[in-house]
């Protein structure tokens, strides 16, 4: 059955009132949480995990989830814009330029090109998605053991190595995670590992525990370190203009070409293992402002500066799709949660995904044209609503994280243990913040670690105990080429600029959450 | 300047990012004579259960001392202000207490939320008291009743009922 014709069944499907109903819900939860700082899509959907259980419908549950990701994306443009506090980590570059915009009062026009070029890009990606996901799954069928390894560790090692200001903090939040994934029983030979005798242990440590602790109890530790520094100011909306959806001809003239150069790199970059959408956003913005004709815009408000970076930012949420469901390799924090959410209903995402529950995937990839109209119509009409959000009193909101968070790990485990591992690991990760250790890769070793260990078995089990299927299997050797590659190739300006005798930044970039 | 391990309570001082690597260092090194101990039984055959945990802790005393050297070229460099603990440790002291109460008391879930509630926000709130003690306790209410029959009436989530007759 071609792709087309798929995407067709998973239309009907995703438009029955009920999955109608799920991805409402998880654009509207995503939206608020985006805009809301201190809580972003992983934690979110950690969180709503216990709740879906009951739910027990893993198609909706996926949507919704998928609508999550999608609606914190749009939500977190809105308060870097009108408060220059990125919600989220990908939408830094956008908030360079869009406050400057709404400062000097226009808010509307920089809220639009941002909402407008994430549907666009998130359109035309999701096409992109559709008519490769088939093909890549059709080639995942022959990955072996040993294949998969090998793009396990390039998984990690791209993220860690994009990721955060220094090699060894990005490795040792890496390694932090790969340790937590070796708490617990063997999967393999029944091994203890790592439970300090605590029974409560021998489970491992769930998900949902590490993403409660790192990002909600960490999150509100860290920011009650600081009170003083939050910033207070939301922007104001200015009253509407004239034009077509608050931008005037000349604004759409200069954003849809950005809107589509952004699409261009979100969605290649969401795809490989490089770690979700803070490369391509950055390239973005960067590339907007060397070609940009109004050079005495920038840093006062250019608006190719909010269009290109947001494009690129929803273009490589359906990218971070590509990998995740044709091979079940998360790139990114959100992806690791949505893997775990798979887990718990049973089904792995990978190529077999395609094969045993293609309703599922083509009904998620179809909700995902859904979802993004949804958005459109939440975000630009109802952008009071959202203003309103953002000044929620920061004590009730942290309070409230906090509620949510002991709540979620609760009603997971019934433990209270659990709970207090949650605390324990918040704890760690307000130093991690203080430290400036990212985030990010704690949770990809965490989920990639375990899968990393079990292929690498797997793959000897095969063989015989021979290791040299590592490295003569060509797909297996060339993946971790590439790992090395990646672990290099942030130095690559530094060590260019050493060459020229000149003195550059290394390549770095915000985290995801 | 060496990385010796000091009080958990001198990270706030400026060498933090050297305290930090050498505490790194210090517990990378204890999981990794655990994980020698585990391969000693088991074996470090790559296909057993022994050799990921070499691999893993060995990695962690490898990139603590890789962050301690960066740490200690970095050390004239000043770190932003340390912010304050006083409020971190009071959030952390309110939140197990309240785990504790949630679990070993009969107070219940209503109850012991509401509560947490009013003393986080307070923690929080740099306000005084009269200005938003309604709106807190408002929300406090609200908060924990509402989570409560959402969670146990509508998701079928047990939570613990306590001394209300809910």
């Amino acid at each position: 059955m071609s792709s087309l014709s798929s995407l067709l069944d998973g239309f009907a499907s995703v438009l029955s009132p009920q999955n109608l109903l799920y991805a409402a819900i998880g654009v509207t939860i995503g939206t608020l949480v985006g805009v809301l700082p201190g809580i972003g899509p992983a934690l979110t959907i950690a969180l709503l995990l216990p709740v879906s259980l009951q739910l027990d419908d893993p198609t909706g549950t996926l949507i919704m989830f998928a609508g999550i990701y999608y609606g914190a994306m749009y939500g977190g443009s809105t308060t870097s814009i009108l408060l220059n506090t990125p919600g989220e980590s990908a939408s830094v570059a956008t908030s360079i330029e869009g406050y400057q915009m709404a400062r000097r009062g226009r808010a509307r026009a920089a809220l639009a090109t941002a909402a407008i070029g994430s549907f666009v890009a998130a359109t035309i990606s999701t096409v992109l998605l559709a008519f490769v996901a088939k093909p890549m799954a059709d080639l995942a069928v022959t990955f072996r053991a040993s294949d998969y390894f090998a793009l396990a560790v390039l998984a990690m090692v791209t993220v860690t190595a994009m990721v955060g200001a220094s090699l060894p903090r990005g490795l040792m939040s890496l390694t932090f995670g790969l340790f937590l994934g070796l708490v617990g029983i063997d999967s393999l030979t029944g091994q203890a590992r790592f439970t300090f005798g605590v029974p409560e242990l021998l489970d491992g440590v769930d998900v949902v525990t590490v993403i409660v602790g790192l990002f909600a109890i960490g999150e509100t530790l860290y920011i009650a370190s600081r009170l003083k520094d939050l910033p207070a100011k939301v922007a104001p909306l200015e009253p509407v203009k004239g034009g077509f959806a608050w931008l005037s001809r000349q604004d759409w003239a200069r954003s849809w070409p950005a809107w589509l150069r952004g699409t261009l790199f979100g969605f290649p970059f969401g795809a490989l293992p490089s770690g979700g959408a803070e490369i391509p956003t950055f390239l973005s913005y960067t590339v907007e402002k060397r070609r940009s004709k109004h050079q005495g815009e920038w840093g006062k408000g250019a608006i190719e500066g909010v269009a290109g970076p947001e494009a690129a930012n929803n273009a490589s949420f359906s990218g971070v799709l590509v990998p995740l469901l044709t091979l079940g390799i998360p790139t990114s924090a959100t992806a690791a949660v949505m893997l775990a959410a798979f887990g718990y209903f049973d089904l792995s995402p990978g190529p077999q995904l395609f094969e045993k529950s293609p309703d599922l995937v083509w009904a998620l990839i179809a909700s995902l044209f859904v979802g993004n109209v949804m958005l459109l119509a939440l975000n630009l009409p109802l952008i009071r609503v959202w203003v309103k959000v953002l000044q929620i009193p920061r004590p009730l909101l942290y309070t409230g994280i906090l509620v949510f968070a002991t709540l979620g790990v609760y009603a997971v485990s019934g433990s209270v243990v659990d709970v207090l591992i949650a605390y324990a690991i918040g704890v760690l990760a307000m130093f991690m913040r203080r430290f400036d250790f990212p985030i990010a890769p704690v949770i990809l070793g965490l989920i990639l670690g375990p899968m990393m260990e079990t292929q690498f078995r797997r793959a000897l089990l095969l063989s015989d105990g021979d290791l040299s299927v590592f490295v003569t299997r060509p797909l297996t050797v060339t993946l971790l080429g590439l790992a090395v590659v990646a672990l290099a190739l942030p130095h690559l300006p530094k060590v260019w600029a050493r060459l020229r005798g000149g003195d550059a930044q290394r390549l770095s970039f915000a985290e995801d959450d | 300047m060496s990385g010796t391990v000091q009080e958990p309570g001198a990270a706030k001082a400026a060498p933090g990012p050297i305290v930090a690597g050498g505490m790194l260092f210090a517990v990378g090194a204890l999981l990794f004579a655990q994980a020698l101990a585990l391969a000693g039984e088991r074996g470090y055959a790559p296909s057993g259960p022994g050799l990921a945990p070499v691999i893993v802790t060995g990695l962690w005393v490898l990139v603590s001392l890789g962050y301690l050297a960066e740490s200690i070229r970095n050390r004239a460099v000043p770190t932003e202000g340390g912010g304050s603990w006083r409020t971190p440790l009071l959030l952390l002291a309110a939140l197990i207490v309240y785990a504790l109460v949630l679990k070993y008391t009969v107070t219940g879930y209503v109850l012991a939320t509401a509560a947490f509630v009013l003393v986080t926000a307070r923690t929080l709130s740099t306000r005084p008291v009269r200005e938003v003690v309604v709106r807190d306790l408002a929300v406090a209410v609200g908060l924990s009743v509402g989570i409560y029959l959402v969670f146990t009436r509508l998701l079928g989530i047990v939570l613990p009922a306590g001394v209300l007759p809910l």
